[in-house]
């Protein structure tokens, strides 16, 4: 086990940057998630991480020594990949078996036949079967070791991929979208278990996916990556609470941030759609972004900041979204409610909202996050009365 | 209706279902009756003629024929000739099926590995396999000539520069003269190769190789577009770092239902070898019968001499070697070779 430090990545394919500028440090025993929208570089890093492509500058770093000039095989890293990569020939077992094989055999004692007959073969042989009985044991796949990739369901493959990552202990676990494959059903099941086998295995893992559930419940640390950059790099709660660019703030989350278009005055006081909010800045006129989690928006009767009609809402049973659109400019907003508030929010109905300035954030329009935010007004906490 | 209602009419119920059931089969076999039809006359039968002409004497414009039982094949058996025709047709398959195979995936593994040119490669090697081959053997007959073809008149301008000869003949290494090919073919002549004995069948070979690889590679480069690049970066991260590890653990397996198919369809096309062999040699099967391939027996036997018996016995005989690699191919498909 060990880290893995990046610095200064960049990947460029004829004019276009890939990445650019990617500096990222994984403790040992981390777990990382690679998160981004497609064709934000993510999957381009991990490959350069595994050794797979090369950068066109920067440096990687494995247990605090460069492996920039080593090929793939030599970097001491297992990958997973999204479809599997299984060999269809080989049988479980043999596919479990082959990182071993290509490390602990020469390539005499590989040769079919031949090979059994080299001294020490049978001994490092047995070795093997033991390594892959136990890795198959963590995994629960005893029973499919003789079987073909071809004949197993889509989650086995993805636990003989595992299990083949996992068979010799390397620096680092790299995981490209592993779960992009499987149904929902399996996708939720099988994240627990990485997880698990995680903390089991107190292993580097760095796990690239597009999808933000998978990278909130999974990791240690997210990096969110955006434009062949990371924009953000810290833990989920913090990446959900306090992320420092609008970008972030709209790729976590489901349902999306609401955000509003806001302004503040020469004095600083800040206002939106032309109502002003107990929220102070630094002076200066300039264009905002509000951004509301669904969570933060509360229904009100009295002095609502907003208010709208219900043009949508989504039941999941435990909770309610209700999309309102606002009176005066058209915005919709997404909001949590109680399922028992239902009766109250049929289609059309009037609905006035309103929230903490506390868990409001603003960005500029550039889309960074601005720090100093003032609450001028004490938050007052109000339900649906 | 209750059940007591329904009891008396059942049976005429399952009479009729038995009746439509019978008129469908009926019409069933009524629609598919002129494809059947096709089918036997035109593939069964013709198989089924040859066989029984096999066990006669039959000859085109005879008002009849005699049984002759098993004659014909026992003169295929004992007869010099035809032990001719065996050795000639099984150097031919044993030589062009292996070469042509191995060079085809070769020139294909060369050509996907390039990064521009591909095209032009591509182009170069499939030039034969689009060529007539009747009119390319007439090319490599005039370049084969004993005296004024290309390659004897470039042999011989080879053996008149010192350096180059000692270079071939490998006498800069000590060795006497005689003791290499290429010694010997600059201190007693260039070869006859057609009216050689010992090089006819090889010049076939070799034009059946040339005219014939390209093809597969066209198959084999088919089947390497197939193979996942996933793959080979797994097996790149599993540790295999030699182009030959990596070819072992993905590419060949990977290329199993290729191979099969290419082998078989090879096999068959070299059993089929018969335009070189016409083309080349005029009295027929080339010098002392040595290139002498069962396609050129059952046309010269069945059609030039009409002999129909005995070119039909030759033809049963051919068919059972392309039913074997058939049924060998099968098997392979079968256990061996990994449909993913």
């Amino acid at each position: 086990m060990a880290t893995v430090t990046l610095r200064g990545i960049r990947k460029s394919f004829k004019e276009t940057d890939v990445l650019r500028g990617v500096d990222l440090q994984v403790g040992d025993g981390e777990f990382v998630s690679l998160v981004g929208p497609s064709g934000c570089g993510k999957s381009t890093l991990l490959r350069i991480i595994a050794g797979l492509e090369g950068q066109s500058a920067g440096s990687v770093e494995i247990a605090g020594a460069a492996v920039d000039g080593l090929r793939a095989a030599d970097r001491n890293l297992s990958m997973v990949f999204q479809s599997y990569a299984l060999y269809p020939h080989l049988t479980v077992a043999e596919n479990i078996a082959v990182p071993l094989r290509m490390r602990r055999l020469s390539t005499a004692q590989r040769l079919p036949l031949v090979g059994r007959f080299m001294p020490g073969t049978t001994a490092r042989l047995r070795e093997i079967e033991d390594r892959v009985q136990d890795a198959a044991g963590t995994l629960e796949i005893d029973r499919l070791l003789d079987r073909k990739p071809g004949q197993l369901s889509g989650g086995q493959r993805q636990r003989v991929a595992l299990g083949r990552a996992l068979v010799r202990s390397p620096a680092a676990f790299l995981l490209d979208e592993p779960l992009s494959n499987l149904d929902a059903k399996l996708r939720v099941h099988t994240r627990t278990e990485i997880a698990e086998l995680h903390r089991r295995l107190d292993a580097t893992f760095i796990y690239v996916t597009h999808d933000q559930v998978e990278a909130m419940t999974m990791s240690d640390r997210i990096a969110v990556m955006m434009g062949g950059e990371i924009l953000q790099c810290d833990t989920p709660a913090r990446i959900y609470e306090d992320p420092v660019d609008l970008r972030v703030a709209e790729f976590i989350g489901s349902p999306k941030i609401n955000v509003l278009p806001a302004e503040s005055d020469s004095a600083g006081r800040v206002s939106v759609m032309g109502r002003a909010l107990p929220l102070q800045l630094e002076p200066g006129r300039r264009a905002l972004s509000l951004g509301l989690r669904p969570e933060a928006l509360t229904l009100t009767r009295r002095d609502p900041i907003f208010s709208g009609r219900v043009a949508h809402s989504e039941n999941l049973g435990h909770e309610i979204y209700v999309q309102v659109t606002l009176d005066g400019g058209g915005h919709r907003v997404v909001l949590r409610a109680d399922p028992a508030l239902r009766a109250g929010l049929g289609l059309g109905a009037e609905a006035g909202l309103r929230f903490d300035p506390a868990r409001a954030m603003l960005f500029d329009a550039e889309g960074r996050r601005l720090r100093g935010v003032v609450a001028t007004a004490p938050a007052v906490r109000e339900a649906w009365a | 209706m209750t059940a007591t209602d329904t009891l008396p009419i059942a049976p005429p119920q399952r009479r009729r279902a038995v009746d439509a059931d019978r008129r469908q089969a009926g019409a069933g076999w009524l629609m598919s009756a002129p494809a059947l039809a096709l089918m036997l006359t035109i593939l069964i039968a013709p198989v089924l003629l040859a066989v029984v002409l096999s066990f006669t004497d039959y000859a085109l414009g005879n008002p009849g024929f005699n049984w002759v039982g098993l004659e014909n094949y026992e003169r295929i058996f004992t007869r010099p000739t035809y032990a001719k025709m065996l050795g000639a047709t099984f150097t031919y398959v044993l030589t062009v099926v292996p070469l042509s195979v191995g060079l085809g995936l070769g020139a294909a593994l060369l050509i996907q590995s390039l990064s521009r040119g591909a095209g032009v490669y591509k182009a170069i090697y499939f030039l034969p396999v689009m060529a007539t081959l009747l009119a390319m053997t007439i090319v490599w007959q005039l370049m084969l000539h004993p005296s004024i073809g290309v390659v004897n008149r470039g042999l011989e301008w080879v053996c008149a520069q010192p350096a180059l000869e000692g270079l071939f003949s490998l006498s800069f290494l000590g060795l006497a003269p005689e003791s290499t090919w290429f010694g010997r073919v600059c201190s007693q002549g260039t070869p006859l190769w057609l009216g050689d004995r010992d090089y006819a069948i090889w010049v076939v070979c070799f034009i059946g190789i040339w005219q014939g690889f390209g093809f597969n590679m066209v198959l084999y480069l088919a089947g390497l577009t197939g193979v996942s690049r996933d793959l080979y970066a797994a097996a790149e991260m599993d540790g295999a770092r030699s182009g030959w590890e990596r070819f072992r653990l993905v590419t060949w397996p990977a290329l199993g239902p290729t191979t099969v198919f290419v082998v078989t369809i090879t096999c068959i096309r070299a059993f089929q070898a018969f335009d070189t062999v016409e083309a080349l040699f005029s009295p027929g099967g080339g010098p002392g019968k040595s290139a002498y391939v069962m396609m050129f027996a059952i046309y010269e036997k069945g059609v030039t001499q009409n002999l129909v018996g005995l070119g039909a016995a030759i033809t049963v005989l051919f068919l059972v070697f392309v039913m074997i690699l058939t049924l060998i191919q099968r098997w392979f498909t079968e256990r061996k070779v990994h449909y993913a």
